[in-house]
């Protein structure tokens, strides 16, 4: 009983925090690849661009809460800047996957820096917003990650609730598969594209945002959740909402169990392995993509 | 920012005519982006003030000193590269900066190659003074093992018999780093409840905390450092563990670079460390002077020990009378001179700065001293085979 | 004849030609001025143009993008550091290399190789990263710190000696190396079997319509690239005289990759091109400004959205051409001399 109380089931809850945070940050992904059909390579690095432009808009004194708003809104042009003058660009060229990934990785280079020569090479932490903790059945959780946990649980159902219940998201998704088919029935096609990059990318803004008091902020910030990003995006299946979301959960309760047994060193190869064997075996995922479900 | 400057190019056409009379060139070789570019950033200012010190107070031996940047992206494969543009494009007379070991080592060996002199002012692996020690490299800030002689020597005077539990970074530095503690800590009479290690860039430490608490440890060691520890220590304040126990470190662990971020949840933290801004010698009150006048930020063990080194090689090209590397070398044995940090004496048979060590705490974001261990008592055995 | 592909490989071999006698100049003017450094940049560019090409044949001719190719070039480096510090034998570091990538290559392909497209690019991505890790955290392989120690060889070739300590002498055999690695796969890419692998990119589905087999072009090609990547690791620490864990880093596959696509994907020389373009600038770059990753961030991108084919795959066009004309004059030439 001591066990489950004290190690076991906190283990699992912040293994569920970690597993939102990772979750935000691919659902951007997901969305660009499902509907795009673009890997964003620079997704990171725009996560790091939502955590900075918290931390600067914070030092001018706007409030935390208004940030988690006001950070993704400040995105939402970038995105669309991003997919108009670059993206688009090279999007009907011979091969998409490999000039559209190639692209946004150099994109990555510049942001990463960029941001160090606008906020320097150290390390910064806005203030946690939520500070102490919660006791919850006899279990001590941080009271800001019960509410990274709730606030990740409610962007993941408005997104999903979006993607898959809106006429919006219909649009979204026909132009998704099949473009020409969605332009002649009067979706504009251009605009949909755009704005479902700049969606995804306002999105990893937001992750940067709500995980900024929790993982610190400095300039090569992006490349640290990416693998796992991309991980629980390949496993789930490209382009899959409710993949990404099993996925993360999975992933990180595996990785967060097995550090109780094993060197956590592991953790890393284990969680490959997983990815590994799912390309192996299950190319599309567990789940399929957005426009083809 | 011109690293290159033109006065180094114009040194380039003129060639080896000019390096008898020329200014001394010096390299410094730092990781100025990437992870580790905040402690390139203070080397750099370091040696910076250094070098505008010593030119206004009439160069060395008379001649200017010129300081030459290049980017060691803490990448040793740049690093090696670069080292060699510096010693045959820039002619360097002597080379520094390099931040992570494995740079150290291989820009040791290109020295060697080159008959050069170079000295890292960063990297505290034990390995480039013992067993991979190279007679053209010289470190001049502490390493590991003097830091944890500091700290153990407080372990045992304050905290008797404690119950020590070890959180260090995955990879070879922080196990070893661990390793040294550790067995030093046992020997002077604390008991070991506990070892983890974690990997580096560890999102989430919260996963050690169960273990952590089962312990029930008395004085938690760490060695993670940089991004790391802000992680690590606010981690720990969240979960409300940071007031159970007293937490020391290696020197890295706690830096200018990320104590702005850690923020209150660095308070209390120890480490043994050979430079705090709290020195009270007149000297270190004139360099932490300078240090903010010129870069409006505190100087830490990097900036210290950086500047220190230009004072080294100084003290040395001007007892050897000239800059050649056979005269420099026996010049730097054994070599005494005055830095913010006290009196620190090169120990001739490994290359390795003997200087006096602080048990340092961390109270409101200032590094205050708790004791002090004579140089002596904290350098250790000579364990270099090599000369 | 006017084969395409054929004439493709005749305008590569004319580039490089060309190249190797421009590159062969300026090392003979470093040499002559005595400035070693450029010469041994150059050959380190030379390497890393293994690197490159290993990447090319997988990119360029087999249409697979591979963002973990210094994988391969570790492999080839540790191995070649480990036999070096123990015995300083050339030939003996070659065939550890060699034997040492190609094993990695068959068990890398055969988990690699079950995927396509953008899956094909991140399995790789993460093979690469995980081994990475590994061997960072391996005390036998050095660890984080790498290992130093790799003596200055002194290589017997039979004829000669080469003196790796030599900077003229080590880039010659270095070149010696590379050019002999881009004759084979030219070699090979101009047989039957190359075709198909070339088919490949132009159609994999079709490629299996008219009864070829689609993994076995794949599974060799990728085994070739590792091997190559292998043999242009095991000469970096005969120039450098150590190996450290970032040589495998993704940064180092990505470099290979940006290589490519600035030289040219699918030319071959245009990788070497790029290896050296690259490798040049960022050590002039990297000496002025310490952002230069922005630089190489602007070139790279713009290079994609530019000059898609690539600086050499820009220049080939009108090479082909002529030597297209020059095939039509002597043939009609040929005809002519039939008739009468």
């Amino acid at each position: 009983m001591d066990y489950m109380q004290f190690v076991l089931a906190p283990q699992m809850l912040n293994g569920l925090a970690l597993g939102i945070s990772v979750i935000l940050v691919a659902l951007g992904l997901t969305i660009i690849f499902g509907l795009l059909d673009v890997i964003n390579m620079s997704h990171g690095e725009f996560y790091a661009v939502g955590a900075f432009g918290a931390l600067a808009l914070g030092a001018l004194g706007f409030n935390y809460w208004v940030l988690i708003a006001l950070v993704p809104l400040f995105l939402v042009p970038v995105g669309v800047l991003v997919e108009r003058l670059l993206i688009r660009r090279v999007y009907d060229g011979p091969d998409r996957h490999v000039s559209t990934l190639l692209l946004t990785f150099g994109l990555g280079l510049i942001i990463e820096d960029l941001l160090k020569i606008l906020f320097g090479p150290n390390t910064q932490r806005p203030a946690n917003p939520l500070p102490g903790a919660t006791e919850f059945l006899g279990i001590v959780i941080p009271t800001y990650r019960l509410f990274l946990i709730g606030i990740g649980i409610a962007v993941i159902v408005a997104v999903a609730l979006v993607v898959y219940r809106t006429r919006l998201g219909a649009m979204v998704r026909a132009a998704a598969f099949d473009r020409q088919m969605a332009a002649s029935l009067g979706v504009r096609v251009g605009w949909v594209y755009s704005g479902a990059f700049a969606f995804g990318i306002a999105l990893a803004g937001l992750a940067g945002v709500l995980l900024a008091p929790l993982y610190s902020v400095f300039p090569t910030m992006g490349r640290d959740f990416i693998l796992l990003a991309f991980t629980v995006v390949i496993v789930g299946g490209m382009g899959s909402i409710w993949g990404a979301v099993v996925a993360g959960v999975l992933l990180t309760q595996v990785q967060a169990v097995s550090a109780l047994f094993i060197s956590p060193v592991w953790a890393d190869p284990l969680v490959f392995g997983v990815m590994v064997l799912v390309l192996m075996f299950r190319p599309q995922g567990i789940f399929g993509r957005i426009g083809h479900a | 920012m011109k690293l290159f400057t033109t006065t180094a190019f114009a040194a380039l056409i003129a060639g080896a005519a000019m390096a008898q009379d020329g200014p001394i060139r010096i390299g410094v070789l730092t990781p100025l982006s990437g992870t580790y570019a905040g402690i390139g950033q203070q080397v750099r200012w370091g040696v910076e003030l250094a070098a505008a010190e010593i030119n206004a107070n009439g160069g060395i031996a008379g001649r200017q000193v010129q300081l030459i940047f290049e980017d060691e992206e803490a990448n040793p494969a740049v690093a090696v590269q670069k080292a060699e543009k510096l010693f045959s494009v820039d002619n360097v007379d002597f080379l520094t900066g390099t931040v992570n070991s494995g740079s150290t080592l291989a820009v040791g060996q290109v020295a060697e190659r080159f008959d050069r002199l170079a000295s890292t002012t960063v990297s505290f692996a034990d390995s480039i003074t013992t067993a991979q020690c190279s007679p053209n490299m010289f470190r001049v800030n502490a390493r590991a093992g003097q830091q944890s002689a500091a700290l153990v020597a407080w372990l045992a005077a304050e905290r008797p018999e404690a119950r020590v539990y070890y959180l260090g970074p995955d990879y070879e530095m922080g196990r070893s780093t661990v390793a040294a503690f550790r067995a030093a800590a046992e020997k002077a009479g604390a008991s070991s409840v506990g070892e983890t290690f974690a990997p580096l860039d560890s999102m989430d430490y919260s996963q050690y905390f169960g273990a952590i608490r089962a312990a029930r440890p008395d004085v938690l060691y760490t060695s993670v450092a940089g991004n790391d520890t802000v992680r690590f220590f606010t981690q720990l304040e969240e979960f409300g563990l940071r007031q159970n126990f007293t937490i020391l470190g290696a020197s890295g662990t706690v830096t200018a670079q990320n104590i702005d971020a850690i923020g209150a949840a660095a308070d209390g933290f120890l480490t043994g460390v050979g430079y705090s801004v709290q020195i009270d010698t007149p000297e270190n009150k004139a360099f932490v002077e300078a240090f903010r006048k010129a870069n409006s930020a505190d100087p830490d063990l990097y900036g210290a020990d950086s500047y220190g080194l230009l004072f080294a090689y100084k003290a040395a090209v001007e007892k050897a009378g000239e800059t050649g590397t056979d005269a420099v070398r026996t010049a730097l044995r054994d070599l005494e001179w005055q830095t913010p940090q006290g009196v620190k004496v090169i120990r001739g048979g490994d290359h390795q700065a003997v200087q006096p060590m602080y048990v340092v705490e961390i109270a409101g974001g200032a590094f205050d001293i708790r004791s002090t261990v004579a140089g002596e008592d904290a350098i250790g055995p000579d364990l270099c085979e090599r000369f | 004849m006017h084969d395409r592909l054929d004439i493709s490989m005749k305008a590569n071999h004319l580039i490089g030609a060309v190249m190797a006698v421009a590159v062969l100049a300026a090392a003979g003017a470093f040499a002559a001025t005595g400035n070693s450094f450029w010469i041994r940049l150059a050959t380190e560019a030379l390497i890393l143009g293994g690197l490159a090409l290993s990447v090319d044949i997988l990119l360029g001719y087999t249409g697979l993008l591979s963002l973990g190719q210094a994988l391969y070039f570790g492999v080839g480096a540790y191995v070649s550091t480990l036999i070096l510090r123990d015995t300083p034998s050339f030939w003996l570091a070659m065939g550890g290399a060699v034997l040492a990538s190609l094993l990695a290559g068959v068990i890398g392909g055969l988990i690699a190789n079950r995927v396509r497209g953008v899956y094909f690019a991140l399995i790789t991505f993460g093979l690469a990263q995980v081994m990475a890790n590994i061997v960072y955290n391996t005390r036998a392989l050095g660890a984080s710190d790498g290992l130093i120690g790799v003596p200055v060889l002194e290589i017997d070739l039979g004829l000669t000696t080469v003196d790796a300590g030599n900077p003229l002498q080590f880039f010659l055999l270095t070149l010696v190396v590379i050019v002999l690695l881009y004759a084979a796969i030219g070699y090979l890419l101009s047989t039957p079997f190359g075709r198909v692998i070339q088919a490949l990119k132009a159609n994999e589905k079709r490629v299996g319509y008219l009864g070829y087999s689609v993994w076995a072009p794949r599974m060799v090609a990728y085994v070739i690239a590792a091997l190559v990547a292998g043999i242009a690791g095991a000469l970096y620490p005969m120039l450098r005289g150590f190996v450290s864990p970032e040589l495998m880093f993704f940064a180092a596959s990505g470099n290979a990759v940006v290589m490519v696509i600035v030289g040219g994907a699918g030319t071959l020389v245009g990788a070497l091109f790029g290896a050296m373009l690259i490798t040049f600038l960022k050590s002039f770059i990297g000496s002025l400004t310490e952002h230069h990753h922005i630089f190489i961030g602007l070139i790279f991108m713009a290079s994609i959205l530019f000059l898609p084919r690539g600086i050499i795959g820009s220049v080939k066009p009108p090479v082909e051409r002529a030597l297209r004309r020059r095939e039509a004059r002597a043939e009609a030439a040929a005809a002519k001399g039939a008739l009468r």
